[in-house]
């Protein structure tokens, strides 16, 4: 098998390739497949296939306000992760080498603390936090905190725990443009520093944030955990809530969710490959 | 050193090297041909380097012998024996590549005992070969360190070593200086050329440094678009180019206007006559072509009626460099002995001579007379 | 911080002469390090406090009881709870549970990943890649809804294929491995690819042309440099296999053995009064193990990849 492979390099690793992408493809498609059909009601005898799921989405209570409240809760996340990173991380290139281990241990300890563990922790904070505040000047800013409509306590735990993801990502940007040269050539053209930064670090950048901004709101979106367990009905919460009295209308939701936004990351991937030279001719 | 003494297996005795052989060879991609019909052999113990402009298949033809392409016609011949089919892992041939081929997570001692490895030589054999090729390649005390550790000259200098570990019938060098520094690429292209006399392995060198391949070979073989221009010690090259090409290509060369006589064997050039070298690209026979003259083959004389006038001139040591502008328009170059072109002030009128010798002419390019 | 940084930036400074050999040398920063600090505060102190607070409130939390007279001590009791009975039991599943799916998914990620790097199907990178992000990062939920219609007890394949009486029940340890495969694998595939995608081909024509066969190559190249990787792979997998919450909770089971369901409903107060102390002990058990995990990943790095450094 080896000789073979070697010997004839395209035929082996070509049928290895087909193999695993074939077997992949199966193992991927079928559940989702299922899941649609299980949506419209196929394979099921004591139902007529309709659309009747779908179309109950945007009619169904609670939908929007929970889709709402999720997608608001990830712009704020996305705005507090780059206004948090991005100084840190140019700062780490531009003035402060010595930081950039620190940096990425902060980045990566998220990943240590599962977001189950997280949730049981700012729960406990929270109780911990009315107790010792109540009747102080305060409370109305811990009430703010945990103000349903707009719960500021879950952009900053949605935050810490988009920390790895968004820090790997974007040093991968990074690492791919020379900053150092690029902020000195644009300083030496007399930019100002919000120059420099706006108008010529961040559009090098543009894929990485990009691709971090999306990767965020699915993150968002689909956060379960730490919402559950603070009390909160952002989307992934309610889609679970209501599974049990409309369970189609939640598969529905979630199938949609997924492929929706998988849609908006391909073309973010393709808009940036479109920009990029190809390597080889 | 030679060969047999580095030998971790038997080798036949009186192996000076083995003999190579292109017969044919084509290779297209898509609708690119790589190479179109090449021909070639090398002599056992020969450095050959394959000299063209990038895209002219000659790194298609190296790549063919390591087994890494295979052709869609014409063979590949090892010592006579027809390779084409064998798999690239049991080739017996060694290689350099352009760079970063070291294995990042071998030692460079570790990495020169690969090969070894991999035949089952037991460990204590193995790392006293790397130590001696090693030695060989001028690294005694690099052994243990790895790649990224090393300099780029030194990570070319392991991939030789490596190279040679196998004792193979072949050596393929892939452009292995175009990485490097100039410094350090003069000095590792005067230790390659040492170790291949050393050893007495032939050879085969792509590049597209037409100076490293005059320095290095015993002959250079020059490729332009899948085909073989001319194949010529590297003097032959220089002095008499078999076609324009390969005059443009390998050093420097002036276009002088010159017409081509009714016969089609002598050429009017700067007011005398020459015999015409080589043939006439597209079969003319009459009327205005280029005659193609190295600049040192030019001679420089102050006249006030010449017919030229000399507008820069740089020092490059024993020689000086003048540039000249003929009336016509044309700028030719003049590499002169320093001591007489100090005589001659920018802005002087000057007279070219031509040396009495065949020249090689070409079609005649307009664009460049009317610049 | 401010007090280390001066010296270390004035000796870089000094070797700043030396042409590029340093690139990050902040030569021109010498004579205001600490302004050059101030960027990397915010996101430090953030950090400090999101997740220093929670975790000090949860050792704070695990360590103290409160009896009925609402007066509070110090034990370990809490501790001890985590470590036996039901408790126990379901720590050990999830550690069991992560740990197989995340090698299972590591291993048969490399063949898939290779596949999709090496593939000359146009799009199908950019496909895989950007669905690989998404299953991986907002997976959860929907997830366990569609293996629910796909395998769960109605599910289309379950009665296409009569599971039900061979004994196949997704809500068993099996059944959530292979729903848990199906968001490690697309996070280890991201994990791969710029690790292939650095795989030189010269490395490979190398090892052919020093007589190794394509399977020696995999055995003694191309293993042994993607090793670092696959380590640091399995551990993100691992991480994200034990802190699953969202599938399991999804599938409505919480007689699922996993810890951070245990965690959950003893939180939400479904249970006697009095086991937060308990839920909390059972969030720092994950810290400890997650952070175990980490730690012999980095020693192993350490001892395996010095070529690294």
């Amino acid at each position: 098998m080896a000789l073979l492979t070697a010997s004839r390099p395209h035929r082996g690793s070509r049928l290895g390739r087909t193999v695993s992408l074939s077997v992949a493809g199966v193992y991927f498609l079928v559940p989702l497949l299922c899941a649609l059909a299980f949506t419209v009601g196929i394979g099921d005898a004591r139902q007529t296939p309709s659309l009747g799921a779908y179309a109950a989405i945007f009619t169904t209570d609670g939908l929007a306000q929970s889709l709402g409240l999720s997608l608001v809760l990830a712009g704020a996340t996305i705005v507090l992760v780059f206004g948090l990173l991005l100084p840190a991380l140019l700062t780490v290139r531009l003035a402060a080498p010595r930081a950039k281990a620190v940096v990425a241990v902060v980045c990566m300890l998220p990943l240590v603390v599962p977001a189950v563990a997280l949730g049981a922790g700012i729960t406990t904070v929270l109780r911990w936090a009315t107790d010792w505040l109540y009747d102080s000047p305060g409370f109305p800013l811990l009430a703010a905190l945990q103000e349903p409509g707009f719960p500021v306590i879950l952009v900053l735990a949605y935050t810490l725990m988009a920390l790895p993801l968004a820090y790997t990502t974007l040093e991968a940007g990074l690492n791919a443009i020379d900053v150092k040269v690029l902020v000195e050539a644009a300083r030496s053209c007399r930019a100002s520093w919000f120059r420099t930064l706006f108008l010529v670090v961040l559009p090098n950048l543009r894929e990485a944030l990009l691709n971090t901004a999306f990767l965020t709101i699915a993150l968002v979106i689909g956060e379960y955990a730490v919402s559950a367990l603070l009390g909160f009905q952002p989307f992934a919460v309610w889609t679970v809530a209501i599974s049990g009295s409309h369970a189609q209308l939640s598969v529905a939701v979630s199938l949609a969710g997924l492929i929706g936004t998988w849609l908006i990351l391909l073309a973010v991937a393709k808009s940036g490959r479109s920009k990029a030279p190809k390597e080889k001719p | 050193m030679t060969a047999s003494t580095l030998a971790p297996r038997p080798v036949s005795a009186g192996t000076a090297g083995a003999t190579l052989e292109f017969r044919g060879l084509r290779r297209s991609f898509g609708a690119t041909t790589a190479l179109d019909g090449l021909d070639l052999s090398l002599e056992p113990g020969e450095l050959l380097a394959l000299l063209g402009p990038s895209g002219c298949g000659k790194t298609t033809a190296l790549r063919m012998v390591a087994g890494f392409e295979t052709p869609d016609a014409g063979h590949v011949l090892l010592d006579g024996a027809d390779v084409t089919a064998t798999p690239a892992h049991r080739r017996d041939v060694g290689m350099v590549f352009q760079s970063y081929s070291l294995f990042p997570h071998l030692s460079a001692a570790d990495n020169v005992a690969f090969g070894m490895r991999m035949r089952g030589v037991p460990a204590a054999r193995r790392r006293d070969r790397a130590q001696e090729l090693l030695e060989l390649v001028g690294l005694p005390t690099h052994g243990g360190r790895y790649p990224r550790q090393l300099s780029g000259g030194q990570q070319q200098r392991v991939a030789l070593a490596r190279a040679l570990a196998l004792e193979p019938r072949v050596l393929l060098l892939d452009e292995p200086l175009s990485a490097l520094d100039a410094k350090v690429r003069q000095s590792l292209r005067e230790e390659i050329r040492r170790l291949q006399l050393e050893l007495g392995i032939t050879t085969l060198f792509v590049t597209h440094d037409q100076e490293e391949a005059l320095s290095m070979a015993d002959r250079v073989a020059v490729m332009r678009d899948g085909r073989l221009e001319q194949c010529a010690t590297p003097e032959e090259l220089y002095n008499s180019p078999a076609t324009p090409f390969v005059a443009g290509f390998v050093g420097t060369m002036n276009r002088l206007p010159g017409t081509l006589g009714a016969d089609g064997a002598r050429v009017e050039v700067l007011g005398t006559g020459r015999p015409v070298h080589g043939s006439l690209p597209g079969g003319r026979r009459t009327g205005a072509v280029d005659v193609l003259i190295r600049p040192e083959a030019l001679s420089v004389g102050a006249d006030p009626n010449g017919t030229a006038l000399l507008v820069a001139s740089s020092f490059l040591g024993a020689t000086t460099r003048l540039t000249i502008r003929l009336d016509g328009g044309r700028t030719v170059l003049a590499d002169v002995p320093s001591a007489g072109a100090s005589t001659l002030p920018l802005g002087a009128r000057v007279r070219l001579g031509l040396p009495e010798r065949p020249v090689l002419i070409d079609q005649a390019r307009n664009e460049e007379t009317s610049a | 911080m401010s007090s280390a940084a001066p010296g270390a930036v004035v000796n870089r400074a000094a070797g700043d002469g030396t042409l590029r050999r340093e690139p990050q040398a902040p030569g021109r920063r010498a004579s205001r390090p600490a302004a050059g600090w101030l960027g990397v505060v915010p996101l430090l102190g953030f950090a400090a406090v999101m997740l220093g607070l929670p975790v000090a409130a949860m050792a704070a939390g695990a360590f103290t009881a409160s009896d009925d007279a609402g007066t509070t001590s110090v034990t370990a009791a809490n501790f001890a709870a985590t470590l036996d009975g039901p408790y126990l039991e379901s720590l050990l599943g999830s550690v069991r549970l992560s740990a197989l799916t995340a090698a299972v998914a590591t291993v048969l990620s490399l063949p898939l990943a290779h596949a999709v790097v090496t593939s000359r199907i146009r799009g199908l990178r950019e496909a895989v890649l950007s669905a690989s992000g998404v299953i991986a990062n907002l997976g959860g939920v929907p997830l366990a809804f569609a293996f629910v219609a796909t395998l769960g007890n109605a599910g289309v394949l379950t009665g296409a294929f009569g599971l039900g009486e061979k004994g196949w029940s997704l809500y068993s340890f099996w059944g959530l491995s292979i729903v848990y495969l199906y968001f490690l694998v697309p996070l280890m595939v991201l994990t791969l690819t710029p690790a292939l995608d650095g795989l030189r081909p010269q490395w490979r024509e190398a090892a052919l042309n020093n007589g190794a066969t394509g399977l020696q190559y995999w055995r003694h190249v191309a293993l042994p440099i993607l090793w670092p990787t696959l380590l640091s792979g399995f551990v993100l997998l691992f991480g994200t296999a034990f802190s699953a919450y969202a599938t399991a909770a999804a599938m409505v089971g919480s007689s699922i053995p996993l810890v951070t369901v245990k965690i959950a409903s003893a939180l939400t107060g479904d249970v006697l009064v009095g086991q937060a102390g308990i839920a909390l002990a059972l969030g720092m058990d994950m810290i400890i193990v997650a952070a175990l995990v980490m730690g012999v990943q980095l020693l192993l790095q350490r001892r395996t990849s010095a070529w690294l450094s």
